[in-house]
């Protein structure tokens, strides 16, 4: 019997007041405010009241001091506004881009005084409105830091500043008066200008023994040497591509780089265009040692070594005449027999050119086109091209004569070859024996840096001037804004030096007010920019074939060939190089091997598989090699000069040759872009017979086992991944004579998904969501883009285009490499090979332009989780950059990778203020310099660190265009505003506008063309706004069409 | 034979030895109460610096841009989403433990759910460090919550299964941690009882509430237990059936798959249960509680991991096979190349997930390897290997190669402070669970001695004790 308590606590052991209190109220309820008693509750300690003060108070204060300083920058306004600027509104100024002999007429907006985006000139007959990505590119030029500020005395390779124009005239003068008798020499690039051909001769008169020497890096002397001895005539003709049926190609890379690229773009393509009634392209036969941009358009390419292009081109004119063609492979052979077939059959409106610098080729090249009646059909002699006038020989007579110390004073203006010359070492010697050496280059180049002054040059855009890029053809430059810098226009030192008191504006307004009549006149062509003759009737000059014997018998005799040859080529961006410091045109991918900020030597797949046994049949040696952009390098030794660089396999190429850019390995001091920018090969060039070619014909290569890291946009290049399967819904492209046997085959594919998902109504857009339909009625504007990959060939002008228009930010070569490249419009290149073939053996190149589709149903607009990116009612989709909080997930579900994420402060906008040197590229840095930053367009935001960006359709273009239509109360015409990327284009691939306007180019374009008309990915009905006709490319090979339409499921 | 004696014939005790309550509060509370050893300063060392480099990691990315990762135009998410993916797969099972089987009412739970749980509230704070630094302007995150702004009707977009993320691990967390709080009230209070400091008695006091173990504090604390149970059941569900939207609703291949969300929840409690057992033989060994966290606990687990292993491997093969059946191109190219195929770019390293989550989990079908604590220690690291691999199969493999090969990826590879972020979580994971470990009672002392009347040696010897007592001793004894 035990009496123990039990206890659960220590209180209720002792029994303890407490919990005896706890224990009556043990299972009452309290009601709230209860507890306080009698009083009420704001008698409380913390009444309610006051805690909602705390809270607001101290909510406040944290927010106050945690709040971030934003950089503050103040924009002052004008005190006196200029009659002709209004804030905010641009000003539009009709001018000209040349460099070194390239002319584009072209319109420069200038926005609150500044120069800021380069426009075509739709009035230019020659380019009908279309740019290069060069032209472009240069308004960056002006703006460049490494640009020369002051006229300058060059002391061990630094420009010391000469404080005055008078004080450099007086050092300069002196200095010429002290040179007796001894000639000056003016050398330069080619001058298309009239005036300043004309002062130049009046300068050198008043210096006895001068002359003028022009000097082309990549020049045309071979050309124009062959049409002194066909025609007399020491000129190179106008060609009309669009007037030739059959197109034969030796080399010429006439899309990209070769003498009017623009305006031979502008041409083709309208052969190239496909109207569905009426079927009909013309034919063009590519022959050439590497894969060119032009070679990718080809329809039929076929390839040699570049020591075996006068044997072609003497076997095409076999060909032509009806002799038997030898002395090329059977390959060739093949080709040859069909493009001598084509080129006949054409009946004149057939073409041939060469890049050749041989006159030989040149020669034979003439006497086929003679042969089949090319001249006076496509080519005119009634106008003669004024691009390229140098003379191999001639600088090469310079240089000897420089050495030989016969040269007083050596003027340079626009040329660099220190830099650019094969024989660059010689210049070099022969330029330290001038006495006086001035430069009017516009940087401190490899060339100015050895010259004794320097006396920099306007940029195009703060200069007078006039260039005649075709006899007849005038084009006028204006200045758009004040020089920014110490600088002078070189035609008014030459003024001035020839004891004119007459600047070049004068002097050039006198000589126009004479051609035009008067001032009104002037004024007039001043606006335009232009002054071109009427209908200029064809001739077909007056062949003489005398020299040809001597052409054939002396290339029937092959220059001294060794096992590899190397073919140099201009990239389409870099060219000769004189534009390579400019970041835009650096960044820009090569159309072919997609990368940026380096040469390479470009090997085919045959060689790869040689020297580094890399078979990319084999999807593991692909994916080693594709994935990694470390590539292996090679040592190229050419005549005991070696050169190592990393390889590229490029199929297509000539299985002996190996191609690399020109216009790489500049000297640093031009710019900050060029460090570390490839390597100059100009030194391989060989100087045969007076004229430079661009190629060695006796190379040795042996692998290295050494790394080089490349930065390529696109990595993979096949739209046939390793399954077999043909990824049809990306990319449609078949050839003629397959798309005339079964016309229906991309439409086929289209209305197979009508079928499988929308069969009550045969409205796959409506029926195939799971949305109510209504929510599709887009009535009012609906903005639409049309692209032809038939007339697209690749150039990239609307990629530079859309930089300069959208301030998409540079990254530089170690961003790239990281895959952080932004740019919002990119132009995708696939390669075709029949299935299982050879690689090298392509059957096309693809070119796609590819940037925000602007889906009706965005895959991206749903996950964002702050509807950052959205759908405007005019079916863009929108980014609200101040919104996004940088997820990626939009990036991540975009299925067609165009969402750009700005992974560092690229831009100097970001709130965290300056930090990122050393995080972003050096190129980068300075393109935040302050000068450099005077080329963003005010109207588009400038994106800051973390936050999505992507293609926007230019929205600030289509609201300045609907707030004209609005003011003037009419609704928006059809073609009034335009995307940057539709305006820079040469070819006219990108049509754009209003597809609920059923009178608007772009629903007309849709409606013309529905066996060809096809949207990326339709399968997947993200309703893309953006729409692509298939390529068809004009060949008679015929392939087994793919069983059944495409299987892909409906996403 | 009495009738009193009883003892399970199929079910093992789910304590061993004899101990009295006093016995299992000594032990439990003991460590709380004691300098901690040298042991648990060097592992605590260990994660203030793994944490300190996480926090330098996450301070360069946050300070220089996302631009500090790897990450690229192809590749938006990488270690940042897999590690996530990977948290939050392990912080299912402490509720999953604590919530369903204490609706189950399975008795063994008791061992492991405080650690269990505590290990969950960690992992979910981990996980949600990567989605919110993973965010290009991380100073903007607030604009993922719906609060009455002053711009506009502009509010956050519902249909974004990233917002329902915020939601779900949001809601997630805060149940479990208050499910893990209020079951820890008793214990506190114990702990505040038994201090002798006054600074400890004082700081115990305020974090028990107040708990005086009244009926009427334990009838409401056992009501609270059910609700917060029933609301984190749908939750353990709920939660990665959530983060598996993340990819199914996308239109990527290899992320547009129904089958994800059963086949999250699968993987999460696979990885969930292989991290409690990783930790649970560490507290075991080190703290000395192999009495109550028992081989039994370990078997019992190691069953859950070799059934959700299998449903797992099981998701694998349908997803291989409705990728064939389905004839789609991409998903096709997505499964059988990107994945499947082991010389493919990334094809590593959807076999060491295979290898890691699907074959070696079958080595518990014996017995003998179920109840080996070095075999299970070593699976349990392998396990979460593997599941750390197959969110990094599904994140990058379907990214880096999708629909428009122009874009495919070049090779991804970590830099150090992504790396750094991910040891961070680590550092302050096991930050946390040290300082938890030293300052609460690591297993439930009040429910252990729930079941302590029911199991082990001391059980059965108070049955031979009874059966020698009178009737009125019983009386006496067994009133109470």
């Amino acid at each position: 019997m035990s009496k123990s308590t039990i206890w659960q606590s220590f209180g209720q052991r002792n029994q303890s007041e407490a919990f005896e209190e706890l224990g009556q109220d043990e299972f009452r309820d309290i009601n709230p405010g209860e507890e306080s008693g009698e009083e009420g509750l704001l008698d409380s300690k913390t009444p309610r009241r006051d805690f909602l003060k705390y809270l607001g108070f101290s909510t406040v204060a944290a927010s106050l001091a945690a709040s971030c300083e934003i950089p503050v920058n103040r924009s002052i306004p004008y005190v006196n506004k200029p009659a002709s600027i209004t804030p905010g509104i641009p000003n539009y100024f009709a001018t000209t881009y040349t460099q070194d002999g390239d002319v584009l007429s072209v319109i420069a907006k200038v926005r609150d005084g500044r120069p800021i985006k380069i426009e075509g000139n739709d009035m230019s007959p020659i380019t009908g409105g279309g740019t290069s990505a060069r032209a472009q590119a240069s308004v960056l030029d002006m703006y460049d830091t490494a640009r020369l500020r002051f006229p300058a005395r060059i002391v061990e390779g630094r420009a010391e500043e000469i404080p005055t124009f008078d004080a450099f005239d007086k050092a300069v003068g002196d200095a010429m008066t002290g040179l007796g008798t001894a000639p000056v020499v003016i050398l330069t690039s080619t001058i298309t200008s009239p005036t300043t051909k004309k002062l130049v001769g009046e300068f050198l008169s008043k210096y006895p023994g001068s002359r003028h020497v022009t000097y082309d890096a990549v020049s045309h002397s071979g050309m124009i040497l062959a049409n002194e001895a066909s025609f007399g005539n020491k000129a190179l003709p106008s060609y009309h591509f669009d007037n030739a049926k059959a197109i034969v190609s030796l080399g010429a890379d006439f899309l990209g780089t070769w003498l009017s690229p623009v305006e031979f773009a502008s041409q083709y393509a309208k052969g190239r265009k496909i109207d569905e009634n009426k079927i009909g392209l013309s034919k063009h036969f590519q022959f050439e040692s590497i894969l060119s941009m032009t070679g990718a358009n080809a329809d039929e390419r076929f390839v040699h070594k570049p020591s075996e292009t006068g044997k072609v081109a003497l076997a095409l004119y076999n060909a032509v005449i009806g002799a038997a063609v030898t002395g090329v492979s059977d390959k060739v052979k093949d080709g040859i027999v069909k493009a001598a077939k084509a080129l006949k059959e054409a009946g004149g409106a057939a073409l041939v050119i060469s890049s050749s610098n041989d006159t030989n080729v040149q020669l034979v090249v003439n006497a086929i086109n003679n042969a089949v009646g090319a001249y006076g059909k496509t080519i005119n002699w009634g106008v003669t091209s004024n691009y390229r006038q140098g003379i191999d020989s001639e600088m090469l007579t310079l240089v000897a004569e420089m050495k030989a110390g016969r040269v007083g004073a050596l003027l340079i203006a626009g040329a660099n070859p220190v830099y650019d010359h094969p024989a660059a070492d010689q210049f070099k010697e022969a330029l330290a024996k001038v006495k006086l050496t001035v430069s009017f280059n516009t940087k401190l180049d490899e060339t100015t840096e050895l010259c004794k002054f320097v006396l920099p040059d306007h940029h195009y855009l703060e200069s007078w001037g006039d260039a005649e890029p075709k006899s007849g053809y005038q084009s006028f430059i204006q200045p758009t804004i004040h020089p920014l810098f110490k600088t002078r226009q070189w035609q008014d030192s030459l003024l001035k030096w020839s004891g004119s008191d007459k600047d070049y504006a004068i002097y050039l307004k006198e000589y126009w007010m004479e051609q035009v009549g008067g001032q009104d006149n002037w004024d007039a062509a001043l606006r335009v920019g232009l002054r071109y003759p009427g209908e200029v009737p064809m001739s077909a000059g007056n062949f003489n074939a005398g020299s040809l014997g001597t052409a054939t018998a002396a290339l029937s005799v092959a220059p001294k060939a060794g096992e590899w040859e190397v073919a140099l080529y201009q990239k389409v961006a870099i060219g000769n190089g004189s534009q390579a410091s400019n970041p835009w045109l650096q960044e820009m991918p090569d159309p072919i091997s997609k990368a940026t900020w380096d040469n390479y030597a470009m090997i085919s797949a045959a060689a790869a598989k040689e020297l580094f046994e890399i078979d990319i049949t084999k999807t593991g040696d692909t994916d080693s090699y594709d994935v990694n952009p470390a590539k292996p390098m090679v040592k190229i030794t050419v005549g005991g000069k070696e050169l190592e660089l990393p390889i590229l396999i490029i199929p297509g190429t000539d299985k002996r040759t190996i191609g690399i850019a020109l216009g790489y390995g500049r000297s640093e001091k031009a710019g900050i872009a060029l460090k570390e920018a490839g390597k100059n090969v100009f030194p391989l060039a060989t100087i045969l017979n007076g004229a430079t070619h661009f190629a060695a014909f006796d190379a040795k290569v042996e692998p290295l086992s050494t790394t080089y890291k490349l930065a390529l946009n696109q990595v993979y290049n096949y739209y046939t991944d390793s399954l077999g399967v043909r990824r049809t819904e990306v990319v449609k492209e078949t050839s003629l004579a397959n798309f005339m046997q079964n016309k229906e085959q991309f439409k086929h594919e289209r209305d197979h998904l009508v079928e499988e998902y929308a069969k009550r109504s045969g409205d796959y857009r409506n029926e195939g969501s799971l949305y109510d339909p209504r929510l599709n009625d887009r009535p009012g504007i609906h903005w639409g883009m049309s692209i032809d990959l038939n007339s697209c060939n690749g150039c990239g002008a609307c990629v530079v285009a859309c930089n300069a228009e959208n301030n998409i930010p540079v990254v530089g070569k170690t961003e790239v490499l990281r895959g952080h490249e932004m740019h919002w419009l990119r132009i995708d290149r696939y390669y075709v090979n029949k299935p299982g073939g050879d690689p090298d053996d392509l059957s096309d190149v693809v070119f796609m332009p590819m940037m925000c589709q602007h889906c009706d149903s965005a895959p991206c607009e749903n996950v964002c989780p702050v509807a950052a990116t959205n759908h405007s009612s005019e079916g863009l989709n929108q980014m609200t950059y101040n919104r996004c909080i940088g997820t990626r997930y939009c990036a991540n579900n975009c299925p067609y990778k165009v969402r750009r994420f700005n992974w560092a402060d690229y831009t100097g906008a970001d709130s965290f203020g300056n930090n990122q040197e050393g995080i972003i590229s050096d190129v980068t840095m300075n393109m935040n310099d302050d000068l450099v930053r005077m080329v963003l367009n005010p109207d588009v935001t400038v994106r800051s660190r973390g936050v999505i960006e992507k293609c926007s359709f230019c929205v600030q273009r289509l609201q300045e265009g609907k707030l004209n239509a609005k003011k003037q109360s009419r609704p928006i015409i059809d073609g009034e505003v335009k995307t940057a990327c539709q305006s820079a284009c040469p070819t006219h691939a990108i049509v754009f506008g209003n597809a609920n306007d059923k009178e608007s180019m772009i629903t007309k374009s849709r409606e013309h063309n529905p066996l060809r008309m096809y949207y990326a990915l339709e399968q997947i009905h993200v309703l893309p706004n953006v729409n692509y006709m298939a390529k068809i490319r004009n060949t008679d090979e015929l392939e087994v069409v793919a069983e059944g339409p495409g299987e892909a499921e409906h996403g | 034979m009495s009738v009193l004696k009883y003892e399970s014939a199929v079910r093992a005790p789910l304590v061993d030895g004899s101990k009295s309550y006093h016995q299992v509060t000594e032990d439990i509370i003991r460590p709380i109460e004691t300098t901690p050893t040298r042991l648990w300063k060097i592992g605590f060392g260990i994660a203030v610096v793994l944490l300190l480099f996480g926090v330098y990691s996450v301070y360069r990315e946050v300070t220089y841009g996302i631009g500090q990762w790897n990450l690229n135009k192809t590749i938006g998410w990488g270690w940042d989403i897999t590690n996530f993916v990977w948290w939050v797969g392990i912080g299912h099972a402490g509720t999953l433990i604590s919530a369903i089987l204490l609706l189950f009412r399975q008795g063994w739970r008791t061992g492991v759910n405080r650690a269990a749980e505590a290990m969950t509230i960690f992992a979910v704070m981990c996980a949600g460090q990567f989605p919110i630094f993973h965010m290009g302007r991380v100073w903007m995150a607030f604009f993922v919550l719906p609060y009455p702004n002053s711009r506009g009707p502009l509010w956050v977009n519902f249909s974004s299964p990233l917002l329902w993320d915020v939601f779900a691990i949001s809601t997630y967390f805060t149940v479990s941690l208050l499910f893990w709080y209020s079951g820890l009230l008793p214990d506190l209070a114990t702990v505040r009882d038994r201090a002798l400091l006054k600074w400890r008695k004082r700081m115990y006091g305020v974090l028990s509430f107040g708990w005086t173990g009244s009926t009427k504090h334990w009838q409401r604390h056992e009501s609270l237990s059910l609700v917060l149970a029933g609301l984190s059941t749908p939750l353990v569900l709920s939660v990665h059936t959530i983060v598996s939207f993340d990819f199914a609703t996308s239109v990527i291949p290899g992320w547009h798959t129904t089958i994800f969300p059963p086949y999250f929840v699968a993987g999460a409690i696979f990885s969930g249960f292989a991290m409690v057992q990783t930790l649970m033989i560490i507290v075991r060994k080190v703290l000395n509680l192999q009495d109550y966290i028992t081989l039994e606990h370990i078997e019992v687990m190691n069953k859950v991991i070799v059934l959700t292993g299998s449903i797992v491997g099981v998701a694998y093969l349908t997803e291989l096979f409705m990728a064939w059946y389905s004839q789609n191109p991409y998903e096709g190219y997505a499964f059988f190349y990107s994945r499947a195929n082991v010389l493919s770019p990334y094809g590593w390293s959807y076999w060491g997930m295979m290898a890691c989550n699907v074959l070696s989990p079958q080595i518990f079908w014996f017995k003998k390897l179920r109840r080996n604590i070095t075999v299970t220690f070593f699976m349990s690291v392998i396990v979460n290997v593997g599941m750390w691999f197959e969110r990094f199969v599904i994140i990058v493999t379907s990214l880096y190669r999708d629909y428009l090969p122009s874009s495919w990826s070049t090779y991804y590879s970590p830099t150090i402070w992504e790396i750094g972020f991910y040891l961070g979580t680590f550092g302050l994971f096991f930050t946390c669970f040290f300082l938890f470990a030293k300052w609460f009672p690591v297993i439930a002392v009040a429910e252990i001695k729930h079941i302590l009347k029911k199991s082990g040696e001391n059980w059965k010897k108070d049955q031979d004790n009874l059966e020698q007592k009178d009737v009125k001793e019983f009386e006496d004894v067994m009133a109470h």
